[in-house]
């Protein structure tokens, strides 16, 4: 083995197990030391033996193996047959660094320094009047002081309709199992006679809700909202699943459960390669069946997709891909927000070949509309 | 390679289970670090297989924990034996014995049943334990599973706290149609099993499809990749392969055409889906590869599956 740094194995290995947990990985002490164990009992001129014992015992699932084959290269030294040579970004957009993506995400979402006069008040939406209410008021319409008032709404609706969701479902479910422990040990008390059957609850089950989420360029003007809506909501309902794509698909759930807001949203910044590119749908969505289909969806899973179908992509992926999720899911729910201006007909190529795949589709421009999801979120049992 | 892992290697290889290194590798560090062994990958690559290879290698006995949507600790663990209890009561009525003395009777190791978990940290001399499709039980039962495995300890409230005589040798697998908690992940050896190389199902295919020649098993297990690079729903297993070759043998056929295929083509698709995707979108381009491939020399190999794959635009 090449041992690439000086000093002992043990201090490589503890070496090593730091850089991969500067990576991501989960590895910390406990992990080096369980390392170190394993590698006293192989054999350590072998090289792929070195590999395989430090990949079994330091990583943990799947998604980490390329970390961990590039980490293994850069600090053991790669050997000629596993060197592979680095991909490049074919397609000629090349991802934008994570400092760019963050001053995007930035702008986009605490607009309220840069849109404070009330000049800036022109970006209306066809659907738009001063005189209407604000739960009337189109997103894209807001001044900053109403953000926060309606993010305020957004969270305060997302809890009702995440509640609401787990009433239902106690309701209906009713079926109680018998007891047979404290049925027993309460007969005892008259002599073994049962004079009572003891019954416990089965555990109600939630509804697991994937959001998927569209950031690419035409959606802008939503997209600030979006992510509010995204927050709020996974905080309310336990089981959200959040990806956010424009040309690819990036999942979002980890850094949007910081408890703080603005945390939170530097790290989906930090997280999302294509933010406001162009938009292919079809192969998000493929991607997203790909890596998490099996997981996510089922008979208990309800899809949310937010977009404005301006798909720039095959559309036989987007209709293949749309097939499949509502097949694999309990309901799919298309949340378009120029549904809500007047005279809007889905006639984009897109949204066209995915419609007859979509169970509800449903406009999403203002919280009037959001409110009246909730009747679809609740999956009947 | 260590003798050892040399020895697992060969071990499994004569239980009829072809193991590469890795699958080797990890079982040898579970075995030697005593933790638990996670296994994931797709349905139908032989996770399970593991286990109940590993208790035939070590002549040790196999304990099977089956996990489901609702499954509970009680369950899992141990549960009193009802009948025998009530019958006891009636027994004891007419004895002076009092209600907390025949209380206590009742709830003593006698009528105890042991479950999967109780048995397996009871045991004389340390079995295999697998805990199977883990990702099918709830979160709830995970976390009560991570606290048995950590401390390989039970507390019957009416009994008191039963020690593990001897440590199991842990095997948990995941089909991942729920992501696994962290800390569970963390108590865990991590061991991913892709589907097999063509070289890899190859050996399986002769050895698991008795009387089989080598040329209709090279011609299966070339199919198999072909399949493997499109996108199904259901993509076909090591279990599929070897009905498959069953089926053909059943049927005397002695090499792949297009009528034959067709003829099978349920035994490897078991969705109406992707036996019709198949049929008008898939089959012409698979016979086709095979036929070019059957051009080639042999004996075949992995990269020459997957060149003549990628030529043939078999990839989606």
């Amino acid at each position: 083995m090449t041992v690439a740094r000086s000093g002992s194995l043990s201090a490589n290995v503890v070496a090593f197990t730091r850089l991969l947990r500067q990576r991501g990985l989960p590895a910390g002490p406990r992990e080096a030391s369980d390392a170190l164990r394993a590698l006293a009992t192989v054999d350590l001129l072998d090289r792929r033996e070195v590999y395989l014992t430090l990949r079994t015992v330091l990583v943990e699932r799947r998604e980490h193996f390329q970390e961990f084959d590039e980490t293994f290269r850069a600090f053991w030294g790669a050997t000629e047959e596993e060197a592979r040579p680095e991909v490049a970004p074919s397609d000629g957009t090349a991802p934008e660094g994570p400092a760019e993506a963050e001053r995007l995400l930035r702008e986009w979402l605490q607009a309220e320094s840069a849109e404070q006069g009330e000049g800036e008040e022109t970006r209306e939406t066809p659907g738009y009047s001063p005189a209407e209410v604000l739960t009337r008021k189109d997103f894209s319409a807001l001044s900053s002081e109403e953000l926060e008032e309606m993010t305020a709404l957004v969270v305060h609706l997302a809890r009702r309709v995440a509640t609401r969701m787990s009433r239902r479902m106690r309701a209906v479910r009713r079926a109680h199992l018998l007891d047979v422990r404290r049925t027993v040990r309460r007969s005892l008390r008259r002599g073994g006679e049962i004079m009572e059957l003891l019954r416990r609850r089965r555990r109600i089950q939630k509804t697991q809700v994937v959001l998927l989420c569209d950031v690419s360029g035409s959606m802008d003007l939503y997209s600030r909202f979006l992510v509010q809506f995204i927050y709020a909501l996974q905080h309310a309902v336990s089981r959200v699943e959040t990806f956010v794509f424009s040309t690819s698909l990036t999942r979002v759930t980890p850094a949007l459960s910081d408890a703080e807001l603005s945390r939170a949203l530097d790290r989906v910044a930090r997280t999302v390669p294509n933010w406001s590119g162009g938009t292919k749908i079809g192969y998000s969505l493929r991607q997203f069946l790909d890596q998490y289909g099996r997981r996510l969806l089922g008979e208990r899973t309800v899809v949310i997709i937010i977009s404005d179908g301006w798909d720039t992509g095959d559309v036989e992926v987007l209709e293949a891909a749309m097939r499949q999720l509502n097949r694999q899911s309990a309901r799919v729910i298309w949340l378009n927000p120029l549904l809500g201006g007047a005279g809007y007909e889905p006639l984009c190529q897109g949204m066209r070949a995915a419609l007859p795949h979509v169970d509800v589709f449903a406009p999403a421009h203002n919280l009037e509309r959001l409110r009246r999801l909730e009747r679809h979120l609740a999956l009947p049992r | 390679m260590h003798p050892e892992i040399a020895r697992i290697q060969s071990m499994l290889g004569g239980e009829g289970y072809i193991a590469d290194r890795e699958i080797a590798t990890a079982i040898y560090l579970s075995m030697s670090l005593r933790k638990p062994l996670l296994i994931e990958g797709a349905a139908g690559v032989g996770k399970t297989e593991v286990a109940k290879v590993m208790a035939r290698a070590l002549g040790t006995a196999l304990i099977r924990l089956q996990c489901y949507e609702g499954l509970d600790a009680t369950t899992a663990l141990y549960e009193w034996n009802y009948q025998k209890q009530l019958l006891h009561i009636r027994l004891t009525e007419a004895s002076d014995r009092s209600v907390e003395q025949r209380e206590q009777e009742i709830f003593s190791e006698a009528f105890l049943l042991r479950r999967p978990l109780l048995e397996a940290i009871t045991r004389e001399s340390p079995p295999v334990l697998l805990v199977d499709e883990v990702d099918r039980a709830d979160s709830e039962f995970e976390a009560f599973l991570l606290e048995v495995l950590s401390d390989f300890q039970v507390t019957i409230p009416e009994i008191g706290t039963i020690r593990a005589r001897t440590t199991p040798y842990v095997v948990l697998t995941s089909n991942r149609t729920r992501e696994l908690g962290d800390a569970l992940r963390r108590r865990c050896l991590y061991l991913w099993i892709d589907y097999p190389s063509f070289e890899k199902e190859l050996q399986i295919v002769l050895n698991k499809v008795p009387g089989i020649n080598a040329d209709l098993a090279g011609q299966v297990a070339a199919f198999l990749q072909l399949v493997r690079q499109a996108k199904l729903e259901k993509t076909p297993g090591i279990a599929e392969t070897i009905d498959w070759g069953a089926a053909l043998m059943a049927l005397h056929r002695d090499h792949l055409d297009r009528e034959t295929i067709e003829e099978t083509l349920g035994v490897l698709f078991k969705s109406q889906e992707d036996a019709r995707l198949v049929r008008t979108q898939w089959l012409d381009l698979w016979v086709r590869g095979l036929e070019r491939l059957r051009a080639e020399a042999r004996p075949w190999t992995q990269a020459l599956v997957e060149r003549v794959a990628a030529e043939g635009a078999l990839r989606r």
